[in-house]
């Protein structure tokens, strides 16, 4: 009953942090807009927070570069299990147009795991409220390991998951 | 009994004249501390004989010279020395206030003073007993401190002649001053002493003989003598209308007239300046060039607490009058204005300086609200920041000695450094401003006692918010990480062992709060009819102080903080499933966990820059300093005005 | 035996007032900018998912730091139901108010620092007031002792009605409401990250926000004394004066430290002066 308890506050109160991964910055206004009053995510308990300590939910926008992708790590490093990244738009899912620039990583997932891709260039607001959405399922799933108290929701290596993919 | 008097107030001098003729430092260290450890013990022994004495079967001479007469030409003899210092240091102020007080000492003993009826030149309460045990106690603990301390700093300074004999000298001479001044009776003895402890202080300030130094003694030297010569002309006034220097007689002369106010004011303004109040505490401050058991010492255990003790051995003589009054707003005043002052510094020494002023303006302040309340909070509070300030200033010695600045923002994470330290530091600075510490319970009763006087209320109530803002950063920035394993500073034994001790010392004695009170200041209050009728607090069950007007449950509160802070302290020790991370420097931090840098332009690392505000153009030196001044003068012109006006309560 | 009652249920209710509270005030904030709002329970959700969070942390003082604000957040409820000296009550809460600080200034981050600093500035601002307005009820009722306040007969608003608004003053910087949510803010984002908060997370930030009830409805029930003769007339008090707060707090912008100083000491201080006096004549 506890962990149901513990997984429904988790549902329930989602706390993003949105990090502006190199966008063009038109799925920043698209995510921005999700916060205005029309959309009020608040309604599901969702916050903006602007401290990774804080955040549940990671929202990335934009292509991943060889310079970002260590603040990206970070920020992910930085945030408390459990926790679930969300990417945002054709530049988060794979690069995007920037794909084959010099200084390109690629995708979000080519640093961090990745639990939802919000497809769109730019993804619009229903979407991305929407992947947040489907993101909190992949919390509730992430929810009853770590209440057991096992690092099941496994810190994530990238070196791993880039041979991995490569 | 004359065996203890002599033990605690003679043998320092002797000592003393020993340490100076020594140059060994194995012999001159085991002096230090026998004499230190006799000291603590005669004293305790001299309260456990009782809480008053009159001390009438002392001996009235030594060799066949009557005690009397070898005061006076030890008097002489020092005034003499004083107006020497003042002409080689050519300060005219220093010439002029001991000229003055030569003159009038010579004219008063000659013409004036008559042979009245005798008493005895000694004599104690348990204000005097207070005292007694604070000099002998904390004040041995921080000489013991300068063994190792100034062995160090004269390493730094590499001397070719150690100058160790001559600063124990007049370290272990200003305990014995300290002790004849709070034991005395005979007003001429008290003069005495308290220029013994002018003199002193004036030749360990000037100890390290850098120019600043000297020009910082000579500074306090004139300030001091302004306050002899105080106290002296308040004195002679006295005797002039009561016709006697006993001391117990001025005080309980009883609804004093107008020109015995006046010399109770002066004896008060006296008070100010060894107290280093507004505008006179630029010489306390001055005085933190001197080694810090220096400043240890005067801040604590001597000097200051000497200036509070002349105000509060009289403040019962004008209860009720207008001087009160006045003598409460000038105290309640400088607790405001040093609070604020204190904000504007980063030197972490003359915050403890400001800080010690506006204290001291909070126990001028109860002395000047004249209650018993505020009497009891006056005598706490005494006792507590002798305690505290002593220990934060052997802290701020250590810690200077360690990582060579005394600026507080140098001490960021110290807890990485020295650990044990930071820890005994951080419990310093909390003693001085959170409850369950001894001196939080003296700031209750004081504002409590000031409850009806709604100026002074107020001037504590912005005092002692300015309070918490200088004290609060200060220990939030001690604090840091430290590697699992990494290896405790080390430290030589008696620096440790001085720490330690006053460490507990502060907390054991928080504790026993109600005790204290009960035991050493109620009984006191029966010799004060004076003051106000109002029931004194009471110590009731569980150590709750109270009285009609509130309570304070002294004995819950600490255990229930202290129960909550160790139980913190195991919650903070079940780390092992708490995952440690950088601090949120917006992802792109670099390097250590505690270091604060980041990755800045170029890829070059770059550690962010952190400081406390400290608000200068609000409570900067350069802008409250001439107008806080300033508005002291007024203050005590006014305090001695109304007080001359005859006794109008007001 | 009543008052040991009192006191535990405020000790268990406090937490579920100060919560629902803070429930309502965001479902209220909702509705005055014209969304729908979180549920009312909003607030037990963040607290539980917090406390289910990893535990992370710069450094142990944090932890230390986060629980001894709790302890004495509690404790000075406590003291209150167990209607204890008001001027102790306000010692033990300094307590708590000092180690959030102190917290935040052990973590070398840019963010909790200068919040932190700006937290000392408010409780700079606010301590003097709060203990004005003590001054106050004890110049009406004798005594600091909160028995007394519930002993006299007269509600205290009567006769100290300037300092009641002293005292929402002092509950406005307390509760961080805009114009005065300098040190961090409810709005979760703001110039500093979240100030003072930034490095307190997940459980330890629970503790915070726990803390934080506590402290809400111990000011709040300060509030209360001063219409203590009547059960609807505190009601009708504390919920004018929080809906008060929240009418504040959205129409007004985030202003200065420098301004609240300035201002809250000039009129706090005026308004208090003033009924002291009156008092005093
Ligand atoms: S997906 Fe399109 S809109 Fe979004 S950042 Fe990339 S280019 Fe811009």
């Amino acid at each position: 009953m506890f962990d149901a308890l513990v997984t429904r506050a988790r549902v329930k109160s989602p706390w993003v942090l949105h990090f502006d991964c190199g966008s063009c910055n038109g799925c920043d206004i698209e995510t921005l807009a999700c916060l205005t009053p029309m959309y009020d995510i608040e309604r599901f308990g969702m916050i903006n927070v602007g401290n990774p300590k804080h955040a549940d939910v990671l929202l990335v926008t934009g292509t991943v570069n060889h310079r970002n992708k260590k603040v990206l790590q970070a920020l992910y490093e930085e945030m408390p299990d459990p926790k679930v990244v969300i990417a945002i738009g054709a530049c988060g899912l794979s690069g995007g147009v920037f794909r084959d620039a010099y200084n390109v990583v690629g995708g979000v997932d080519r640093v961090i795991p990745v639990d939802v891709y919000v497809p769109g260039c730019p993804a619009r607001p229903e979407a991305i409220i929407d992947g947040v959405v489907a993101a909190l399922g992949k919390l509730r799933q992430k929810a009853v390991p770590t209440a057991a108290g096992a690092g099941g929701n496994g810190r994530f290596h990238p070196r791993m998951k880039a041979t991995g993919s490569s | 009994m004359s065996n203890l008097v002599l033990l605690l107030v003679v043998l320092p001098f002797v000592a003393a004249a020993a340490i100076y003729g020594l140059r060994a430092a194995a012999l001159r260290s085991g002096l230090v501390m026998l004499t230190g450890g006799v000291l603590a013990v005669a004293s305790v022994v001299l309260l456990a004989r009782g809480l008053e004495h009159d001390f009438t079967g002392l001996p009235t001479a030594v060799l066949g010279v009557a005690w009397d007469t070898l005061i006076t030409v030890a008097d002489f003899a020092l005034l003499g020395v004083i107006l020497l210092w003042g002409l080689r240091r050519k300060s005219a102020l220093v010439v002029l206030f001991t000229a003055a007080q030569l003159v009038l000492l010579a004219i008063f003993e000659r013409f004036v003073l008559e042979p009245g009826p005798a008493f005895a030149p000694l004599y104690a309460d348990s204000l005097s007993l207070i005292l007694v045990l604070i000099i002998s106690i904390v004040g041995s603990i921080i000489c013991i401190y300068g063994l190792p301390y100034m062995r160090i700093h004269e390493e730094h300074l590499a001397l070719r002649r150690s100058r160790q004999p001559e600063f124990f000298f007049y370290m272990i001479l200003f305990l014995g001053a300290m002790n004849g001044l709070v034991l005395a009776r005979n007003l001429l003895w008290f003069y005495f002493f308290f220029e013994v402890t002018t003199f002193c202080s004036f030749m360990l300030i000037q100890h390290d003989r850098t120019e600043e130094a000297i020009r910082n003694a000579t500074r306090a030297l004139w300030m001091n003598s302004l306050g002899g010569l105080a106290f002296l002309l308040g004195v002679v006034i006295a005797y002039g209308e009561l016709g006697t220097i006993d001391m117990l007689a001025v005080v309980q002369s009883g609804s004093p007239t107008g020109v015995l106010l006046g010399a109770l004011g002066l004896l008060a303004v006296a008070g100010f300046t060894k107290a280093a109040q507004l505008p006179f505490q630029s010489w306390l401050l001055g005085a933190m060039v001197a080694p810090t058991p220096v400043s240890a010492l005067l801040h604590s255990s001597t000097m200051v607490k000497a200036g509070v003790y002349v105000v509060l051995r009289f403040a019962p003589a004008f209860a009720g009058t207008a001087l009160s009054t006045g003598l409460a707003l000038c105290g309640g005043f400088t607790f405001l204005a040093c609070a604020a002052l204190a904000i504007g510094q980063s030197n972490g020494k003359r915050i403890l300086a400001y800080s010690t002023v506006s204290n001291l303006g909070l126990i001028l302040a109860c002395a000047g609200i004249n209650t018993k309340a505020a009497f009891t909070a006056a005598v706490l509070l005494i006792v507590f920041h002798a305690l505290s300030k002593g220990l934060l200033f052997l802290c701020v010695g250590s810690i200077e000695q360690e990582i060579g600045s005394r600026n507080v923002e140098d001490m960021r994470g110290l807890f990485h450094r020295m650990p044990r330290t930071a820890v005994i530091t951080i419990t310093g600075i909390l003693s001085m401003l959170l409850p369950p510490f001894g001196v939080l319970v003296s700031k209750w009763l004081a504002i409590q006692a000031a409850a009806e006087n709604i100026v002074v209320v107020t001037l504590v109530a912005l005092g002692s918010a300015l309070t918490v803002v200088y004290w609060a950063r200060w220990a939030g920035l001690l604090m840091g990480s430290r590697k699992a394993g990494a290896p405790w500073e080390s430290q030589p034994l008696l620096t440790r062992g001085a720490l330690a001790v006053l460490c507990g010392a502060v907390v054991v004695l928080s504790l026993l709060t109600p005790v204290v009170y009960g035991e050493l200041i109620l009984p006191m209050f029966a010799a004060m009819p004076a003051l106000d009728a109002a029931a004194p607090l009471e110590v009731g069950a569980g150590g709750v102080l109270g009285g009609p007007m509130g309570a304070f449950a002294v004995y819950p509160v600490f255990v229930v903080l202290v129960v909550g802070l160790l139980a913190a302290v195991l919650f903070m020790r079940r780390t092992g499933r708490t995952r440690y991370t950088h601090p949120y420097l917006s992802g792109i931090h670099v390097g250590e966990r505690d270091a604060g840098v980041f990755r800045g332009p170029m890829n070059l690392p770059v550690t962010a820059e952190l400081g406390n505000y400290y608000l200068a153009t609000i409570f900067g030196e350069a802008r409250l300093t001439r107008s806080a001044n300033l508005a002291a003068i007024v203050l005590i012109l006014l305090m001695m005005g109304l007080a001359m006006k005859g006794g109008v309560p007001s | 035996m009543k008052i040991a009652l009192l006191t535990l249920a405020g000790l268990v209710l406090a937490p579920l007032a100060g919560g629902l509270l803070a429930g309502v005030d965001r479902k209220v904030t909702a509705w005055l900018q014209s969304r729908k709002g979180p549920p009312i329970i909003q607030p037990f959700y963040d607290l539980i998912k917090l406390f289910a969070k990893e535990k992370l942390a710069v450094n142990p003082w944090q932890v230390l730091c986060a629980w001894v604000y709790l302890m004495a957040a509690v404790f000075s409820v406590v003291l209150f139901f167990n209607q204890a000296d008001l001027l102790l009550l306000f010692f033990v809460q300094a307590v708590g108010a000092v180690f959030l600080v102190m917290g935040a200034l052990s973590v070398p981050s840019p963010y909790s620092q200068v919040g932190a600093q700006r937290e000392l500035l408010q409780v700079l601002t606010y301590e003097p007031l709060l203990m004005l307005v003590f001054v106050g009820i004890y110049q009406v009722t004798g005594s600091f002792r909160i028995s007394s306040v519930l002993d006299h007969p007269r509600p205290l608003l009567l006769e100290l009605p300037l300092l009641y608004l002293v005292l929402t003053y002092a509950l406005t910087i307390k509760l961080r409401k805009s114009p005065f949510d300098f040190s961090t803010s409810h709005h979760a984002h703001q110039e500093l990250v979240r100030g003072v908060l930034t490095e307190y997370s997940g459980p330890f930030l629970g503790l915070v926000e726990l803390a934080h009830w506590y402290e809400t409805v111990l000011i709040l029930g300060l509030c209360a004394l001063f219409w203590a003769t009547s059960v609807p007339g505190m009601a009708i008090l504390l919920g004018a004066t929080y809906f008060l707060e929240l009418l504040v707090d959205n129409t007004m912008a985030r202003m200065t430290w420098r301004w609240m100083l300035r201002y809250v000491w000039t009129v706090g201080l005026v308004l208090a002066f003033t009924n002291l006096l009156w008092l005093h004549l």
